[in-house]
Order: C-alpha cells, then structure tokens, then sequence
C-alpha cells in the first residue's frame, strides 16, 4: 500500500519535472548587474590631476661641477608673515618681477630654474616661483639640497 | 474566441524585448568600468592643494601622497608615521608608481616636501629616476 503510494508519488514529481523544467530566474541577477554598473559609473573618475612636472637629476652623487642656470633663495618667512624673501642672482626680486627677470637673463641660463630654499618656507610659494618659471619657459626645476650623511 | 486570445498571447510573447544581447552590453559596460575605475581615497586630514597658472595634466593613479601643513604624510589613507615607513612602502611598491603625485598642502613647509621628494628619488632603483609632481589645485 505504502509502496504504491511512493510509486504514484514519485510519477506525479516526474511529471512536474517534466512539465516545468527548472530556469535560471535572470530578473535579480540583471538587477544587481545594473546596481553594480551604475556604482562603477557614478564614482569612475576620469579627470587628470593638475599639477607641476619636477624634474630631478638622476640618483647618485651630484656632480662636483657648478650648474649653469638661474638660481633662487628664498628665505624663511618672518613670524607671522607668509612668504619669505626671495633672491635672484644676488638682488632681492618679488613676485611681479621675477616674470620679467626670467625672460631677460641670457639664454645660456634660462635652460634651468635652482630653487634655493630654507625649510620653513611654505610650499605655496614653491609652486608660485614654479608657475612663474613654467610660464617664463623654463621647463627645468631642480631644488637644492644640504647633503647629508 | 479563444483561440484568438492564445493567438494574441503568443504573439505579445515574441514581442518581447530580446534580453539577451541588453545583458551582454550591460556586462561588458561592468566590466570595463570594474577595471578602469580608481576609486578616490581621501587622506586622514585635509589638504588645501596650492594654485597655479601653468598645469601640467597627470592621469589619475592609486598611491597618492599627501602632506599636510603640519609634515604629516600619508600615502592614499595610510598614514606614514616616519620616513623610513614611507620608504619602504614606496620600495615595496615601486612597480606600481611610475609618477609619483605629491599633493602637499599650500602650507606645508618646504623642508618637510623637499625631505619626501628626496627619500622617495633615493628609493628609486630605476636609472631615470622616479617621475615627480607637485599637484595643484583643480580650479582656475
């Protein structure tokens, strides 16, 4: 009795197996494919960064010889003050005309910017004497540095 | 009558909007954003990058380093406690950093930069040199 109930059982799931293949339900899985899509697409950022290109001599020893270029000091600022004085080639220059200073000097020296500068001066104005270099056409910009050891 | 209703039934069936090659776009779209997307990581303080006229344009990558105005410095949001920590880290990731992008602060002392650029050139194996850049800020 009991196995004749198991046999008509197992017939009835076989035909609603047959009847009813099993399918992959795709509607969830496309709707987490789109959530996934739409979070890459929202914080995919494609914009360059700005910035300014420092060019660094190779690593080693520096070179015993003199460079030739342009070179500036720039002091620490005085307490409270934000930016320190700058000297070009001996002469106390400011910001406004150090564009002018650049695009004078001779052409010999215009091929390299040396920023001398003492640790507390702040890296704003770095960038603005690098700015100003940059626009002057001098492509190269190196920093001087104590060596240490 | 009723045949007409199983007629019309199956011909909304074939209607239907083909799915398929809808999902095969909208994987390949997955795909290649997954793989181009570099996700921003903000640094554990704030940084108020200077401005400039000149700008040169450097495509986005992982391993930014930031400094802020007191010379603390961090590499994407791992803070590196001293230079040594961020000589290795750049050692150990040497493969991956062609530029190095050195977002520092308007009012970051120069020594404290000048001190990073200098470490990370010495970590550099590469005859060239580790490439270099001050970022600046984005607006005009």
């Amino acid at each position: 009795m009991q196995q004749v109930g198991e046999a008509k059982l197992s017939l009835l799931a076989t035909k609603i197996r047959e009847r009813k293949p099993p399918t992959l339900s795709m509607a969830p899985m496309i709707d987490c494919v789109f959530l996934l899509l739409i979070f890459f697409m929202v914080s995919t950022t494609f914009s360059p960064i700005p910035g300014l290109r420092v060019q660094l001599p190779p690593p080693g020893k520096p070179s015993p010889d003199k460079p030739k270029g342009l070179t500036v000091r720039i002091a620490n600022p005085e307490p409270g003050e934000d930016r320190g004085t700058m000297v070009l080639n001996d002469a106390v220059v400011q910001v406004d005309e150090m564009f002018n200073q650049f695009i004078n000097a001779p052409d010999e020296a215009t091929n390299m910017l040396i920023i001398q500068s003492e640790r507390e001066v702040l890296h704003e104005q770095i960038v603005q004497v690098m700015d100003i270099a940059k626009q002057a056409g001098i492509d190269k910009i190196g920093f001087a540095i104590v060596a240490r050891d | 009558m009723a045949l007409n209703l199983a007629k019309r039934r199956k011909r909304e069936d074939e209607d239907d909007i083909p799915m398929a090659p809808m999902i095969d776009c909208v994987f390949l779209l997955l795909i290649f954003f997954m793989v181009s997307a570099v996700m921003k990581v903000p640094p554990p303080f704030t940084v108020t990058l200077p401005d400039s006229a000149t700008k040169h344009e450097f495509t986005r990558k992982k391993f930014n380093l930031f400094i802020n105005s007191d010379g603390r410095i961090s590499i994407d949001d791992q803070e590196m406690l001293t230079l040594e920590d961020m000589e290795l880290f750049i050692a150990a990731h040497e493969n991956q950093i062609t530029t190095l992008i050195i977002k520092a602060d308007k009012r970051a002392k120069h020594g404290d930069v000048i001190d990073v650029v200098e470490r990370a050139k010495m970590r550099s194996s590469k005859t060239e040199g580790l490439e270099i850049a001050f970022a600046v800020s984005e607006e005009d």
